[in-house]
C-alpha cells in the first residue's frame, strides 16, 4: 500500500556530534505529536541517535528528515537521510546498523537511487500509543 | 497529596538537581544511593514513580529495574530511567528490563522528565 507523508514535518541538519542530542530530542518530539508512548519515543531517539552518530563517522554530513506517515489506516513516523555515506563505512559496520536498526524499528529500507536515501518506519499500533487518561 | 516519588543516584550533586526539578513541580522525593537501598525502599512504601540511575555501586540500574518489575509490590509502579548511559544498546537493555521511559541526561532531559511524568500520568 502507498504510504503518504504527513505532518508533523521536522528535519535536522547533521554536522557535529552536538547534532546527535539534537537529532535524538527531535525524534522525541515527533513521535510525541504522533501519539506514540514513552517508551516508544525512548526506542526510537534511540535508533536515531545511532543512525547520526555511524553518519557522522562516515563523514555523511546532511539532513535527517522525520515526518508522520500513513499507509491506509495505519500511522506512523519515518526518519530519512541521504545514505551515499553508507558506503563509506566497513561492509561489516553498515550491516551491524543495519541490524541494529532493525531491532528497534519495524522497517529500514535503502532506496537505491542517486544519491541512494534510508528510509526508518516504525508503526504506531494499539501497545505503542499514549494511554488516554 | 503530592505523589511520592523514590530517586536512586548515587551522585549527590545529581541527586539534589533532580530533586529540586521533582519538588519543583510538587512531588515528594525521597533518595536511595544504591540499587539494594532503592529496592528495600520501594517494597517496604511503594511509591508512585521511580526514577533511576543506570550507574549505581553494587547493583547498576538496568538490574534494579528488573527486579522492581518482577516484585508483586512494585510491578505496577512507573520507572523512568534517566542516566548518561546514552548508547542504543543501553537504551533498548533499559526498555528491555520494563522501564517505562529512558531519557538521556543532556539538555533537554528536564523537559522530557517533565513530559513523562504528564504522559505518565504522575502529573
Amino acid at each position: 500500500m502507498t504510504r503518504v507523508n504527513i505532518p508533523p514535518v521536522m528535519s535536522v541538519t547533521i554536522e557535529d556530534s552536538m547534532d546527535i542530542m539534537i537529532a535524538r530530542d527531535t525524534a522525541r518530539r515527533a513521535a510525541g505529536l504522533l501519539g506514540f508512548n514513552t517508551s516508544c519515543k525512548a526506542q526510537l531517539a534511540a535508533a536515531v541517535a545511532a543512525l547520526t552518530e555511524q553518519m557522522l563517522k562516515a563523514g555523511g554530513e546532511g539532513s535527517l528528515h522525520l515526518n508522520g506517515v500513513q499507509s491506509g489506516s495505519r500511522l506512523g513516523i519515518q526518519i530519512s537521510c541521504e545514505a551515499g555515506w553508507l558506503k563509506n563505512l566497513p561492509p561489516n559496520s553498515a550491516d551491524a546498523l543495519q541490524e541494529q536498526l532493525n531491532t528497534m524499528v519495524d522497517k529500514v529500507e535503502i532506496v537505491e537511487q542517486d544519491p541512494p536515501h534510508m528510509n526508518l518506519i516504525f508503526w504506531l499500533s494499539g501497545p505503542r500509543q499514549i494511554k488516554e487518561g | 497529596m503530592a505523589t511520592a516519588v523514590l530517586l536512586v543516584e548515587d551522585s549527590k550533586t545529581q541527586a539534589y538537581q533532580i530533586k529540586e526539578t521533582l519538588e519543583g513541580v510538587g512531588l515528594k522525593v525521597s533518595i536511595a544511593h544504591d540499587g539494594p537501598e532503592g529496592i528495600r525502599a520501594a517494597i517496604s512504601e511503594p511509591p508512585g514513580l521511580v526514577v533511576l540511575d543506570v550507574k549505581l555501586p553494587t547493583m547498576d540500574g538496568f538490574q534494579v529495574c528488573r527486579r522492581l518489575k518482577m516484585h508483586p509490590a512494585t510491578r505496577n509502579i512507573p520507572i523512568i530511567m534517566l542516566t548518561e548511559k546514552t548508547s542504543a544498546e543501553a537504551t533498548m537493555t533499559g526498555l528491555s528490563a520494563g522501564a517505562d521511559d529512558y531519557i538521556p541526561k543532556d539538555i533537554f532531559a528536564t523537559e522530557h522528565l517533565i513530559t513523562s511524568l504528564q504522559e505518565l500520568g504522575v502529573l
